[in-house]
């Protein structure tokens, strides 16, 4: 920019040159110029802009998991006034065809969309009236009971059909721009095809359960066993106060197509009057009962044992002055939904505690009561058939949308067809739409879109109690694909995971790669390292996959073989090099001079193959020793902890020991090596060395000793038991990814210290290792800070490495032994199979948010630490 | 090192003076134990690329030498053949020290309870339903070479080893297998069944191809017209009689592969396990066959190197576990070469703004950091961009407006070469900045200066002075980013790459490349083969295999592009850390 203003004023330069030429640029000159200028420019800007639209796009993504859903649209008609009140309302799928049953039998199916009747056969029930009603949650298969003690089954089917378009009759009457009909069957306009819509209904003949004339009040049904031998499974309460369960098995008989029915009754005691029951519940299963009281007592029954139920417990589900007023089972009948009087709502499940208060241990607990209150007193509850979610109306006529396991009011659909309160409401089957129909007949249909009804802030990362679980935790298990269990999605756990396998790899990974990158640049000739550091560089161009692979399939099965050999070894190769060190110093100074070097290099790798050795030597006789002959038994539970803490307490005794030394080997000491010959000073520094590790090991032993008679056992935290695919094995291989990355970067911010710092300082006497220590590393201090941290970003982000070498188990556990799933991980798992625009997929764009987010910061922290420190460098 | 102390201070009593001092330096101060313990570290480091690399290179390079097949005789009477695999010292289980015998106990006791085994693969999948057994020293009582025992691979169930019993060609019965008959047989059967596979995988997928095409047409018809439409209907009829003829074709081309198959049946032989048990195959179903123990070292060498090309050359079989790796080389290249073509132009351009146009200040500064932290940023992050950006939404966007007749089935709407390629593109887009303007900011103000003054424009100076110095900086970029391409795998799982592609990325027909199918790629293949597979054990040679051919794609691009950066020397680099 700046050079052109200066190029202009040169063109305009008077005339007092000899040679006569042409000034003027070239106009195809100026052209591609400005083109460039223009061209590079923009297309500069926009892949900026391209690659920070990244970000935008993930949060664009992943935003809508916290949008709790919408109102699409509503309609409202009036069915013709019926003076028999219905007692069970139904839909398909589709959201068709919708029908009301009444309790002699009588079908009346309407069109959804618009309220137009249409013709249905019905119930006969030979003139009869049932006292009551019920129905499973699908509502497909229901049940009618007399007042004569008899009970009669039957399905109500909403039977949708794919016909193509030649099969469909003319003369249709139209109902809206999608459906026809012919007054019974509704034909649905879809691409390319129709689909029909009709009602089908059957009933079995009646079966006698309480005593002749008894009428029953109330029942619940349910139907199960396999397609060829029906299990129909119902509880029924009669005025007399006696409580059954009956099993009907039905059974063809193959010649005659005859089908018998075989009911098997069993008794329940119940000691309340019958009037007081409001609701009868009864599982698919048939092994529990659940008495729903006015007063807001459940008595849970355990039928497993069909001929022997007992009551299992009774729960209060609500406080005193206030009185039940609806309960329904979830979506996969462990949990029930309460609705007070008072409006509250709560959710209760079974947990099983192992309690003394019940016979079979499993203690209901309110698990969800934080709901929002609603106005008035809730008259009715409808579960989702796929979700957890719920709806609730109350005697205002009011109709919430709401969620079980997040406890979130998701929706307050506005309007309400009667203010006196509603009839019945319908959770459309794909949760799509809510019907209700007020008691004057006045019906309002929403359509309502919820896409992702289980997902809050909290859900995603805080403790949710979830169902079958005995306290909130945090879960991730996202069994994508079935609906019954709820996908559990906490991205704790995967960040927690993504933290294990970052630090335990740092922790090995930062001191071979800082010693490393120290003694490249401080102690090695520049010939040597112009060799060394391109070696250690290619290690960070090996594919993650190939890492990932080795690791998994050669690693992990020496490592499980050889554990107690590795884990002696992280003691074994730091104290023999150091022992080594001293016994070195008993050379020669010429000797060692002429050493120094290459040689000097391969007594290292001697020393370093030499304590392999002795770990893989001593790894058998140890684990016989001390950890009950094999050390992965150990990790279970058996024997003493003992001996591994006195391991993991190694260290910490040596900082104690050096600490606690320290007036002995204090300058008065060190003057007095200075006076005696080489070997004699090397010789003292040798026995020095022996007592300081003599004492530590002993107080390493003592303490763990002490510390186990206390109870201490570090089983159960960072060591617990052994998987063969475990954190362990991946630190060594995220190690290769980071040892490269810190090595290189912080070797440059060694060598970025002034050289002549380092002269000054060996002029003036100091060592070389004192330089490294007083001047070169207090210098480059920040530079291998930043090292350090773009090394935790890389860790954080591997992929490939963690997918093969983990077990990819998402918990919180800090064991070492133990597999660990990361965000990275998790993503690359999952994502194939997560459908477009699914909970699961915005969840894992979360996960890449979060992770984007993560090394972002890390990154640019390592970055501005970085530049902070080359400003320095270069003023120093 | 420590010299310069010694003999700075022995300089000291030349002259005399009132306080002597020793001439000796403190020991401690050498810090001794810390240059070991630095020192330790780096050599560990060195080890453990070293290592590494010499490993996968040996593992990889002997996998396909062809090894003797050792007969060995277990303690209980039963007789294992098979390639050694490998060996190793384990922890024997409980129940098998209960069960051993007095002595091996002992031995077992002496050892820590450790002994050594061998893993052979003993093959004949289809009869023994697993064709690897451990087999533990003490285990063995007799180790023996048979000459006659074959090593057979096969195109299914994978290798056979056991001896033939016999061979029928078409009814004339031989006995001994090694004849130059059979050899003639078995390359006759060989080409029958190379015949058969290229009618099936050519002339009748074409034909199946031409039809969909057909159908397709029909389909785009009836979109454009309408469905009831003249036009439709004249497509219809017009497409009914092709497609027809193109019935014929395919059922002559049917009978053609029935009558080949039906001769391949009469040419058979018996094959008989170490264990008696016999089974009889087509000759064509061998892919190889030689007597393991009775080979001399050309044939050895014979039979290596046409293993290895017909891994470099020849399709995958058995679930990737044998075969070749050609479609996931055609793969991994065609997307290097995708890559770098999508990525020079816009690190270059991008490089050029922020360092020659863009006003420098805070704003580039912090944008320059951010460019620098994203090369830091997760593969798998961008892998999930290109899913949800490329794929679904450009891709859905294409599908909709060029390609409506193929709806629902995605054709730029599922993962792919191009959405692949454009992917690692944005992942290796600020490596090729980043190095794109280290190299131009090395140019020196001065030659710029020059050539301004000179007359020249901007662009001029750019494209005549800059860019020609920045030259060798630019290419170390861009071949690094394409070796991080060649060795990224996590994205690629998300935006294209599959387990088995049925057609290459590259080919033949219009418009040769194709952008929208999904592809092989050898890291998935290890991936895949390694972890994916029935039995991770007989994926294991193959998965050496590509490992090594992978880690030589890497490491021969990232040797290039040092001596690249050497060769094209960088005259006016300037210190950068």
């Amino acid at each position: 920019m700046s050079q052109t203003k200066q190029a202009a004023p040169e063109q305009r330069r008077p005339a007092s040159v000899i040679y006569k030429r042409d000034k003027k640029t070239k106009a195809s000159v100026l052209f591609t110029d400005a083109f460039a200028r223009y061209g590079i420019s923009i297309g500069g800007s926009l892949v900026i802009i391209a690659v920070f639209t990244i970000m935008l796009f993930l949060l664009w993504v992943s935003f809508p998991l916290l949008d709790g859903g919408s109102v699409r649209g509503t309609k409202s008609y009036s069915l013709e006034a019926s003076e028999v009140q219905f007692v069970e309302t139904q839909m398909d799928e589709q959201q068709t065809v919708a029908v009301d049953v009444k309790l002699n039998g009588q079908v009346e199916a309407f069109h959804v969309a618009t309220g137009a009747k249409l013709q249905a056969p019905s119930f006969d029930l030979a003139g009869a009236t049932a006292t009551t009603f019920a129905s499973t949650l699908r509502g497909d298969d229901v049940l009618f009971a007399f007042a004569d003690g008899t009970v009669r089954t039957g399905r109500l089917v909403i039977k949708p059909e794919v016909v193509t378009a030649a099969q469909v009759p003319t003369g249709l009457k139209q109902l809206d721009a999608r459906d026809l009909t012919d007054g019974t069957v509704v034909y649905s306009r879809i691409p390319g095809q129709f689909r029909t819509t009709k009602v089908e209904l059957s009933l079995e003949p009646a079966v006698q359960i309480a005593d002749a004339g008894t009428a029953i009040l109330k029942a619940d049904y349910r139907s199960g066993g396999t397609a060829e031998r029906p299990l129909k499974t119902f509880v029924t309460l009669d005025a007399t106060g006696k409580l059954r369960l009956s099993q009907a098995y039905s059974e063809m008989n193959m010649l005659t197509g005859e089908a018998t029915t075989q009911v098997t009754n069993t008794a329940i005691p119940l000691s309340v009057p019958a009037e007081s029951v409001i609701k009868l519940l009864l599982n698919t299963p048939g092994d529990r009962v659940l008495v729903a009281l006015r007063d807001g007592t459940i008595y849970r029954y355990n039928t497993r044992d069909f001929a022997n139920p007992k009551l299992a417990e009774t729960i209060e589900t609500l406080e005193a002055g206030t009185e039940l007023s609806a309960v329904s089972y979830l979506n996969g009948e462990n949990s029930v939904v309460v609705g007070g009087s008072n409006g509250s709502i709560a959710i209760w499940f079974g947990v099983d505690r192992k309690s003394k208060d019940t016979t079979d241990g499993i203690v209901w607990t309110k698990v969800h009561a934080d709901f929002e209150q609603q106005a008035a007193a809730v008259t009715d509850i409808r579960v989702s058939q796929r979700t957890r979610m719920f709806t609730t109306s109350d005697a205002t006529g009011n109709v919430w949308i709401r969620h079980g396991t997040t406890e979130r009011t998701l929706l307050r659909l506005p309007g309400s067809p009667d203010a006196k309160g509603l009839q019945a409401t319908i959770f459309a089957p794909k949760d799509d739409g809510v019907l209700a129909i007020g008691k004057n007949g006045a019906v309002r249909l929403w359509s309502v879109y919820i896409p992702h009804p289980e997902t809050t802030l909290q859900s995603l990362f805080g403790k949710v109690w979830y169902e079958g679980y005995s306290e909130p935790d945090y879960v991730w298990q996202s069994t994508a694909g079935t609906d019954a269990p709820e996908p559990k999605l906490s991205l704790v756990p995967l960040i927690f995971g993504t933290f294990k396998a970052a630090i335990y790899s740092l922790m090995l990974a930062i001191p071979i790669a800082l010693l490393a990158a120290i003694y490249t640049s401080e102690f090695v000739q520049p010939r040597t390292r112009a060799v060394v550091k391109p070696v250690m560089e290619l290690m960070a161009t090996l594919p993650s996959v190939v890492v990932g692979f080795v690791a998994a399939l050669v690693l992990s099965p020496i490592v499980e073989n050889w554990i107690a050999a590795v884990i002696i070894a992280f003691g074994v190769i730091p104290l023999t090099l150091i022992t080594l060190s001293f016994f070195w110093q008993l050379l020669p100074q010429p000797v060692a001079n002429v050493l120094d070097g290459i040689p000097k290099l391969l007594a290292y790798l001697a020393a370093i193959i030499l304590s392999v050795w002795v770990s893989s030597k001593a790894g058998p006789l140890i684990e016989a020793m001390f950890f009950e002959g094999d050390f992965k038994r150990w990790t279970g539970g058996e024997g003493s902890g003992q001996p591994f803490l006195f391991l993991l307490l190694l260290p910490a005794s040596f900082l104690f020991v050096i600490i606690g030394t320290r007036p002995f080997f204090s300058g008065k000491y060190r003057l007095s090596l200075r006076e005696m010959s080489k070997v004699a000073a090397a010789s003292l520094e040798l026995l020095g060395w022996f007592s300081i590790l003599t004492l530590s090991l002993g107080l390493a032993w003592m303490m763990s000793v002490v510390l186990s008679e206390y109870g201490y056992d570090v089983r159960g935290g960072v060591v617990d038991t052994y998987v063969q695919r475990n954190a362990l094995v991946v630190a060594f291989a995220i190690a290769f990814a980071e040892i490269p990355i810190i090595y290189t970067i912080s070797e440059d911010a060694l060598n970025a210290v002034p050289q002549y710092l380092r002269s000054g300082s060996l002029a003036c006497g100091a060592s070389r290792w004192q330089t490294t220590r007083w001047i070169v590393l207090p210098t480059a201090a920040s530079g291998i800070f930043s090292a350090i941290m773009i090394g935790l970003g890389r860790a954080v982000g591997e992929t490939m490495i963690v997918v093969m070498a983990t077990g990819n188990t998402p918990i919180l556990d800090t064991n070492i032994f133990n597999g660990l799933r990361t965000l990275s991980a998790n993503i690359n798992v999952e994502l194939p199979e997560a459908v477009r625009d699914s909970t699961l997929y915005r969840t894992l764009f979360l996960c890449a948010l979060v992770l984007f987010a993560m090394t972002f910061v890390i990154n640019t922290v390592a970055e501005l630490v970085r530049q902070r420190y080359r400003k320095r460098a270069a003023q120093l | 090192m420590t010299q310069t102390t010694t003999a700075a201070s022995g300089a000291a009593p030349t002259k005399p003076v009132v306080i002597r001092r020793q001439a000796r330096s403190d020991l401690s101060a050498r810090g001794e134990p810390f240059v070991w313990l630095m020192g330790a570290a780096l050599v560990i480091g060195l080890t453990m690329i070293l290592g590494f690399l010499a490993f996968v290179i040996y593992v990889g390079a002997l996998t396909f030498w062809p090894s003797p097949i050792e007969v060995v005789t277990r303690a209980d009477g039963r007789v294992v053949a098979g390639e050694v695999f490998r060996a190793e010292r384990y922890r024997v289980p409980e129940e098998v020290v209960a069960a051993a015998s007095d002595d091996v106990k002992a031995k077992i006791a002496t050892d820590l309870g450790f002994a050594d085994r061998t893993l052979y693969r003993v093959g004949n999948y289809d009869i023994f339903g697993e064709d690897f057994v451990w087999v533990s020293e003490f285990d063995k009582k007799s180790v023996a070479f048979p000459r006659d025992i074959y090593m057979i691979e096969r195109v299914e169930w994978g290798p056979f080893i056991g001896r033939i019993k016999e061979i029928d060609l078409a009814g004339t019965k031989i006995a001994d297998p090694s004849g130059a008959k059979v050899a003639a047989a078995h390359k006759a059967a060989e080409a029958r069944r190379k015949e058969i596979e290229r009618i099936d995988k050519v002339d009748i997928a074409g034909v199946n191809h031409e039809i969909e095409e057909l159908r397709l047409k029909v389909r785009r018809g009836e979109l454009d017209y309408g469905a009831d439409s003249a036009e439709a209907a004249a497509t219809k009829a017009d497409v009914a009689k092709r497609t027809e003829a193109l019935q014929v074709r395919y059922e002559a081309l049917g009978r053609k592969v029935a009558a080949l198959r039906q001769t391949d049946e009469t040419y058979v032989a018996t094959l008989e396990a170490i264990d008696g048990q016999t089974k009889t195959l087509p000759v064509s179903r061998f892919m190889r066959l030689y007597r393991a123990n009775d080979l001399s070292s050309e044939e050895k060498f014979w039979i290596y190197g046409s293993r290895w090309a017909e891994f470099i050359t020849g399709p995958p079989r058995e679930a990737n576990t044998e075969g070749g790796v050609f479609p996931a080389l055609v793969g991994t290249l065609t997307m290097m070469v995708l890559l770098s073509l999508a990525v020079a132009p816009f690190g270059v351009v991008t490089a050029l703004y922020l360092r020659e146009y863009a006003k420098q200040g805070p704003l580039v500064s912090f944008i320059r950091i951010c460019v620098n932290n994203l090369a830091g940023v997760p593969s798998i992050v961008y892998g999930v961009f290109g899913l949800g950006f490329f794929c679904y939404i450009v891709g859905g966007s294409v599908d909709q407006i060029f390609f409506p007749e193929k709806l629902p089935t995605p054709t730029f709407g599922s993962g792919g070469m191009l959405w692949a390629s454009l992917t690692l593109a944005l992942l290796t887009v600020p490596v090729v900045i980043v190095a794109t303007e280290e190299a131009l900011a090395a140019v020196p103000r001065t030659m710029r200066e020059g050539s301004l003054a000179c007359g020249a424009s901007k662009w001029q100076t750019i494209w005549r002075i800059v860019l020609p110095r920045a030259a060798p900086g630019i290419m170390t970029g861009l071949i690094l980013a394409m070796a991080r391409g060649a060795g990224e795998v996590a994205p690629l799982m998300i935006v294209g790459v599959v387990k088995l592609a049925p057609e290459l990325p590259v080919d033949f027909t219009f418009p040769f490349v194709h952008f929208e199918r999904s592809f092989m790629h050898l890291g998935f293949h290890i991936y895949d083969v390694g972890f994916q597979s029935r039995n991770s054990e007989a994926g294991r040679p193959m998965v050496f295999v590509t490992t090594l051919l992978l880690i030589s794609l890497v490491l021969m691009l990232n040797a290039f592009a040092i001596y690249v950066r050497n060769s094209l020397k960088r005259t006016y680099q300037t210190g950068q850390f």
